[in-house]
Order: structure tokens, then sequence, then C-alpha cells
């Protein structure tokens, strides 16, 4: 699955989280995950709901899709990044499983009436690796390192686009200014800080820190070999609760086939998997004998972007036809192998901005000619292809490679658009220049998935008007007077009910105005040594959230039976 | 003969130069940019984040300057910086030759130590069975797909029997001394298989034929005639003449020593140049892009400048041009 930039929903407990701290091992207990999956696809992690008392030691060996960039987290790109980080630098605040805001190096947060001052308050036990107190000027440091537009922060910088100033107002506290109030700004604390000492005189980018950081959690970097592996050892100085393993490996495997197998022969303990692999460890004893499934959805989600500008798409009735003529459930079950949901708008299910109520468009093939037809486009030559004053409704739908299920959708979906006289031409583009055309707007239609960075649900930066390409990110340039109007409301608006309320109604806007194909919402598959437990799930994924894979721990011993009733095997 | 090297020394700095302008162009030329950043980044920088980050990496200059200035510190022996971690080129490079060049060179001598004698005994005897077998045999074996070929062989060897490991260059924690040396070749045992059966069967069938053909020379028969046996008329007679195209062979093979292999390196997890070219692409991270293109394209001359010199040295109409 590509990870596109994505930024989505939740349930912000905006005013709720104000300057309140709460224990995060309470918290985040409670929030045994997000969502169960439905009863047709049952939830594989039945092992780790009956999770017995941590015990402490061992090692964990996880898997990495790829080389991490740089463990300086304000410079951090991708996933792998994200993943060793989790266990070495602590974030202001974090994000738990229930996705509401759990206090991380910050004890406290307070907001000024008018929304746009924030004082936070750090824990005074907070210390770095070397000793030295983690300070609201290493905070101030980061935030301005974030904001510097020399610094590539691509994660971060986007939080950050309104600040006015940042100051350190003693050693433990700090203010952030930001030009205007905005309904998901607390957001912006979740983030990592850097010892500002450690970078003096340094070039931020090529700090020795970068490979090697100054740990503020659990753990710290023991070693580093490129291509390989990094492994983690205690962090003695930590602060917080300590981490269960004695060690962590995370192993470099691009490979989903080498993976799996990894983890069936106990080279790791933990491993991501696409659908076909999913398929085979269901009908595999080897997999069912060592491991178990753990699947869960999360915020990802799946669509076709149609250009609105372009003569085929401008209509709304043509758009809405697009969608009628999909049959977005047989995709779900056919090529998702049921584990997908058809969603009716640009959120997961499991966003609260999401109204479960509204049902998708139908699948209603006989509706979607009427609506062509009312919209101008016939078959007047007889071809069997619709066209409208002399022009064909033929158009290309770009898929990047890679992207296996967005491919197999694609041809499904021209397949049902050719019964209805519409042809699209599926065409395969490397990434980069996927990205660079669908950035630009120049395309007719493309296949993309959101991956959630964090559950900021504001629709502004992608559907606004103001946001069409080249500099906004509403790359299909939907324009609705209504729908702008309801999403600048929105992101002001600081009640997280009425906020819902205004999100639902536009989620009403977006389906009947289709600005795209909207498909599916599709869970995350991973396979897991059954001796791993402690696993929390949530629609994050397996990291972005705390304590997250840092709550894991090694059940040592093998019991006679489990709730699978299969024989445990030793971990290694 | 001293002059004959020199020209060709001086002949390959022109070469060397159409090859790396090729490759900036074309770098440069393709679409996507490194400010769209790999498939995997979890947000791509847009709007003023993007510009600055072009401005950054000097984007924003035109290419003829921009070539200058990557040329005047390539002279320099400075590639410049990765645009994806800030590490100097040369360094990612230095981590990951030593595992491509182990890899291949065991690739590269299993292939001939395997493919010299079997195309000389399949010479010997042309439309023998031998020569039948082999040929359809080594014609399957050209012909099956390397990434097939790695599953298959992970699957037997590692998953099924467990005699060899999955994946990775050594054990974790790696054993010392022999048995490190032991671990380190279990290790390299398939990656290797997978690199040299192309190999091996190609080399087989040009040194087959090409025993075939001097089998029949006037010299051979000659031995034969001296009373030389069949054995040794073919090795050491035949096979020393064969094995001339093989030279030749040779100054394509071994630069091949230093580029990877990007799906072995992938299925095995082995950390070689073959992946970091591969996401070096995908990242459009132009300064290891050319840093790895520079580096095989001095090995091809480089190559090649040494059999030349060598078929030079044997034959006096190449030095002298008059060879046709």
């Amino acid at each position: 699955m590509r990870r596109a930039w994505a930024a989505f929903t939740v349930l912000v407990l905006a005013a709720a989280c104000r300057g309140r701290s709460e224990a995060p091992s309470a918290r985040a207990d409670v929030a045994r995950s997000g969502t169960p999956l439905s009863s047709s696809t049952p939830t594989r992690d039945a092992a780790a709901e009956s999770t017995p008392v941590a015990v402490d030691g061992g090692t964990l060996q996880r898997r990495l899709l790829g080389e991490p960039t740089s463990l300086n987290a304000v410079l951090q790109t991708s996933l792998p990044e994200a993943q060793v980080l989790q266990y070495v630098q602590r974030n202001l605040f974090d994000f738990d499983a229930a996705l509401g805001l759990v206090p991380g190096l910050a004890a406290s947060m307070q907001v000024s009436p008018d929304g746009r001052e924030y004082v936070v308050t750090l824990r005074p036990e907070a210390v770095w690796e070397d000793g030295k107190p983690v300070t609201a000027a290493d905070a101030v440091f980061t935030i301005r390192k974030i904001a510097d537009p020399g610094i590539p922060a691509p994660v971060f910088q986007s939080l950050y686009d309104g600040l006015e100033r940042v100051e350190a107002l003693d050693i433990r506290r700090f203010r952030t200014v930001f030009r205007e109030a905005y309904a998901f700004r607390e957001m912006a604390f979740v983030m990592p800080v850097l010892p500002a000492h450690r970078f003096e005189g340094r070039d931020f980018r090529k700090a020795p820190d970068n490979r090697a950081p100054l740990s503020s959690g659990p753990y710290r970097v023991a070693a580093w070999k490129s291509g390989e592996s990094v492994e983690l050892a205690r962090n003695p100085a930590y602060w917080g609760p300590r981490g269960h393993f004695d060690r962590i490996v995370l192993r470099i495997a691009p490979d989903n086939t080498t993976a799996y197998r990894m983890l069936l022969a106990g080279d790791l303990d933990e491993d991501q998997m696409d659908a076909t692999l999913k398929a085979r460890a269901e009908s595999e004893p080897r997999f069912s004998d060592c491991c178990r499934l753990v699947e869960f959805y999360t915020l990802d989600w799946s669509y076709v972007a149609l250009n609105n500008r372009s003569p085929f798409f401008e209509d709304a009735r043509v758009r809405r036809a697009l969608t009628m003529l999909s049959d977005r459930a047989a995709a779900a079950r056919d090529l998702y192998r049921g584990s997908a949901r058809v969603i009716s708008g640009p959120w997961a299910p499991d966003s609260p901005a999401y109204d479960a109520s509204l049902p998708p468009l139908p699948f209603d093939p006989a509706a979607a000619k009427a609506l062509l037809a009312e919209a101008g486009w016939r078959d007047s030559d007889g071809d069997g292809t619709l066209d409208r004053d002399g022009r064909k409704f033929a158009f290309d739908l770009t898929v990047p490679a890679g992207f296996e299920t967005g491919r197999q959708v694609s041809e499904m979906l021209a397949a049902e658009l050719a019964h209805a006289g519409v042809t699209a031409r599926v065409r395969t583009l490397e990434w980069a220049a996927f990205i660079e055309r669908v950035d630009a707007g120049e395309f007719e239609a493309a296949s993309l998935a959101w991956s959630a960075v964090d559950p900021n649900p504001d629709p502004y930066p992608y559907w606004h008007s103001s946001q069409c390409p080249p500099h906004g990110l509403n790359n299909g340039c939907y324009r609705n007077p209504e729908a702008d109007r309801l999403m600048e409301e929105a992101r002001r608006e600081l009640d997280p009910s009425k906020r819902t309320a205004l999100f639902h109604r536009l989620q009403r806007i977006f389906r009947d105005d289709a600005p795209a194909i909207f498909l599916v919402n599709s869970t995350q598959k991973f396979g897991f040594d059954r001796a791993v437990r402690g696993v929390t799930t949530s629609p994050l994924g397996l990291s972005g959230i705390w304590p997250g894979p840092v709550g894991w721990f090694m059940q040592p011993t093998p019991r006679a039976s489990n709730a699978h009733g299969l024989v445990q095997r030793r971990p290694a | 003969m001293i002059r004959y090297v020199l020209r060709r020394l001086v002949l390959a700095i022109p070469t060397l130069f159409g090859i790396v302008v090729i490759v900036f162009v074309l770098v440069h030329l393709a679409p996507g940019t490194p400010v769209s950043g790999g498939g995997e980044a979890l947000r791509r920088p847009t709007g003023r984040a993007a510009e600055e980050l072009r401005r950054l990496y000097g984007l924003d200059r035109p290419i003829p300057e921009r070539f200058g200035a990557w040329v005047s510190r390539a002279v320099r022996f400075d590639l410049g910086e990765s645009f994806v971690d800030r590490r100097p080129v040369g360094e990612r490079i230095r981590e990951a030759l030593p595992h491509t060049l182990l890899l291949n060179g065991v690739a590269l001598i299993l292939a001939l130590v395997i493919a010299v004698p079997l195309g000389v005994v399949a010479g010997g005897h042309p439309e023998g069975a031998l020569d039948r077998v082999s040929g359809v045999a080594l014609f399957a074996l050209y012909s099956t797909p390397t990434f097939w070929m790695a599953l298959l062989l992970q699957s037997l060897f590692s998953v099924q029997l467990g005699w060899l490991p999955l994946y990775g260059v050594a054990s974790d924690p790696a054993p010392s001394g022999l048995a490190g040396l032991v671990d380190r070749l279990a290790h390299v045992a398939l990656p290797a298989t997978c690199l040299a059966y192309g190999t091996l069967a190609f080399v087989a069938r040009l040194v087959r034929s090409g025993i075939a053909e001097t089998r029949e020379a006037d010299y051979v028969l000659a031995a034969r005639a001296r009373g030389a046996s069949r054995r040794r008329a073919l090795w050491t007679h035949a096979f020393p003449n064969a094995i001339l195209p093989l030279l030749t062979l040779f100054g394509l093979l071994l630069p091949a020593l230093l580029s990877g292999s990007v799906i072995v390196e992938r299925i095995f997890a082995w950390p070689g140049l073959g992946r970091l070219f591969f996401d070096s692409i995908l990242a459009r991270d132009y300064p290891v892009i050319l840093g790895l293109s520079l580096l095989s394209a001095v090995a091809t001359l480089g190559a090649t400048l040494v059999s030349d010199i060598a078929s030079a040295a044997a034959d006096p109409r190449v030095r002298d041009g008059t060879a046709t």
C-alpha cells in the first residue's frame, strides 16, 4: 500500500483535552482498540484479548519495510523512521488507541480563550539519555526548526503553518502563538522534542545525532547496520515506566514473501502482510502453529480522483454516474477478499467525522446510464462509446506502479464503465512521475489511497476550492460554494459535536456531488508470533499511538493451550 | 605498447564524460523530483515547503550550472551528499560495495568453475548425449526468471530442508573465526546461485561452441597426429584458443561485479548496491544515482581497457590497428 500524504479525522477531544493531565498508561489501557471488524471478518486478535500480566525480558524482532533515512525526528519522512523513533523519542503529546491526546514529555497544555495561544508545561522528571533535563528551550528549538522553511520537515511542517511566535516562559513552560484559532490545533503538539544542546554549532541536517539520536524514550539506538537492521537497548536514564523487552531488533526486509518466511522461521515476531499472504497464512498449518493474524480497520481509504476541470467530469451528474457504475461491494468482496468496507465520503468509517447512517451511492448501472444521458452523453454514432458534441467519452485512468489493489480495482472499474459505453484506459506510472502529475492537476482520473498519519479529519486542504493545483492538494479541483462554506466553518468550530454535525452535512454533499469515486476503507493485516502479547491496534495502525508497540511483551512460557487450542512455540 | 595504452587512456576520458552527460541529463529530465519523495513518504512537502526544498537541493538552478557544479566536485572525488539522508554519497556506496562485491564475486567464480569444464566436455563431443542434454538444460536455466528461482531456492533449502539461511549477509549475532566464515558462505550461497546460473548457462554455451570449432582446427588435428591424447589435445591445444573470446567477454562480465541485482538483493534482504540504486531512483536521489552510474561507467571502461590491452599484448595486429 502506498503511503500517500494524508491526514485525517477523528475525535479529537479538542476542548476536552486542554489543560488536563493524564497518566498515559491509564489512558492507553482502557483503549484497547479501535474498531472490531464486522462479524463476517472476525478479528484475529483473540489471543491479545486475554492478555495476561505483562512480563519483562526477551528480544522483540520487528520488520522494517526499508532503511530509515534519518533518526532525527524532525527530518523523518517515512514509516521506518517512525517505527524506530517511537521507542527512542517521546513526543510532547501522543494519540492513544482511541485517538485521544495523552501527555508525553508534556504534562499539560493551556489554551487562551481566543484559541491562538498555547502554553505547554513539560514534565519535571523528563530527562535525556545523558541526564540533562528536557527543557522548554529544547521544545522551542524544535518548533523553530520545524517551522524553518529551509529544513525539510514534511511530517510536521504543515502543522505549524500559521505560527506567529514561540518562546520559552521558564525552564519547563513555553508559549506558542498562532495567527488564528484552528479546531485541530492541538495535533500540532503531537511532535517530538530534540535536545538543543546536541545541535549547537552543528549543521542541523548533518549532525551525528541524526544517526545516533540522544534518547528521551524507553530505548536507545544500540546499533544501526546499514541496510540490515536497527538494534535498540534499554535507555537506563528513562524517566517513565520501563519497556518490557530487553532488546528490540528491527530488521529491514523489503520483500513481503521473504518477510513472511522470516516470521515462520522465528526471525521476525511481527510482519505486515498483504491480502495474498494473509490468504496463504489462513490456509497454512505452519502459520497457525507459530503465529496468529491481527487484522483491523484503519483510517486509510481509497478513491479514484476525477479531474473536475476536465470536460468529462465537470458535471456532478456524470461523476455520480461513474460512482454508480462501480460495483464497490464486489471489489470489497473479491479484490480485498472481504477486508474492506464501502465508504460514502472522504473519511474512513472510524473517523468521528464519518456519518455511518449515510449509505454510499448504490451500484445501479441503469440509473447511471440515465444520468449520463441527462448530462448529454449518448451513443449518437452507434459505435458503442458515448459521445457529446463530437467528443468520445474516453479518458486515462492513471495508477501508480506497485499499488496492486489499486490497479485491480481500476481494471474492474474500466470493465464496468465499458458496459455503459465509457472508455477508461488504465495506465500505470512510476510513483514519483505519477504523483508529480497528480499534484499539478494534470490527469483525468487517478487511483489513489490515503494513509492516515494523524486523525485530523479537516477536509479543507483536500477539497476546498482555494486549494486547487498547482499549490494545493485539492488535486481534482473540486469546487462547491456550499461545501467551501461548511469546510471553513468546521475548521473554526471549537465545539466537537457542532463540528461533527457540519462534517455530516459535508459528507452528504460529497456523496451526492461525487468529486471523486469514493471506494473503500480496508484493513491492515499483521502476522504475530503467538508469544507476543499486549498488542494494541488502532485506526492509526500499530505505530503512531502511545504506548502502542512499547506496551508489547513476550509471554515466556509455552502453555498447553491458548485461545485457539494450539500449542505455543517458545520464543527464540 | 605504451603508446597504445596511453592512447586508449586518453580516449577513455571523452567516453566517460559522454556517459556522465547522458546519465545526468536523463536523470534530470525524468518525470518526478526528489521533492515528491519515495512512495512511502508519510507526508509530502507541498506549496512553499516544496519550493524551499527545491532551492535547498539546488533544483531551481539551470541544468548546465548544476552539471558544472557536480563535475567540478566529482573530479576532486567528491560525489556530494545524498538528498535522502544528507550523508556523503561515497560513504553510502562504501557501505554497500563490499556486500555486492562478495555476492557477485562468489557468483562469478561459481559460474566459471562449473561453466568452463562443462563447456569443454560438451564441446569435445558436439551432438553427443552430454552436449544435447546440457544444451537443453542450460537453455532452460538461462530462461528461468531470477525471482522465481530465488523463491524456489528459499522454499527448498531454507524453509523445507532448513540447510541454508533465508536472508541477510550473516547471522545475528555473527559467530567469529572459522564459524563466522562458514556462516558468511552459507548466507551467500543462495543469492549467489541465483546470480550465477544465468551467467553459467551463457558462458558454458560460449565455451562449448569455441571448443566445438577449434577441435577441428589443423593444429589440434596435428597434435592428435603427433600422438597427443584426446584429452590432451582438447585441454592443451583447443582450449587456450577457444578461451580467447571468453577473455573479451570477461571485460563485460567484470563490471557486473559492481552492479548489484535489484531483485536478488531485495528477496534475500541483501544490503548491496542494487538495492541502493533502486531506492535512490525511486526517491530521485540524484547525487547517489550519479555516483553509482559513475562507478559503473568507470568499471566498464576500466575492464574494457584491461581486456583490450590484454588482447593487444597477445596480438600485434590489435596494437597497430590492423586487426579486422
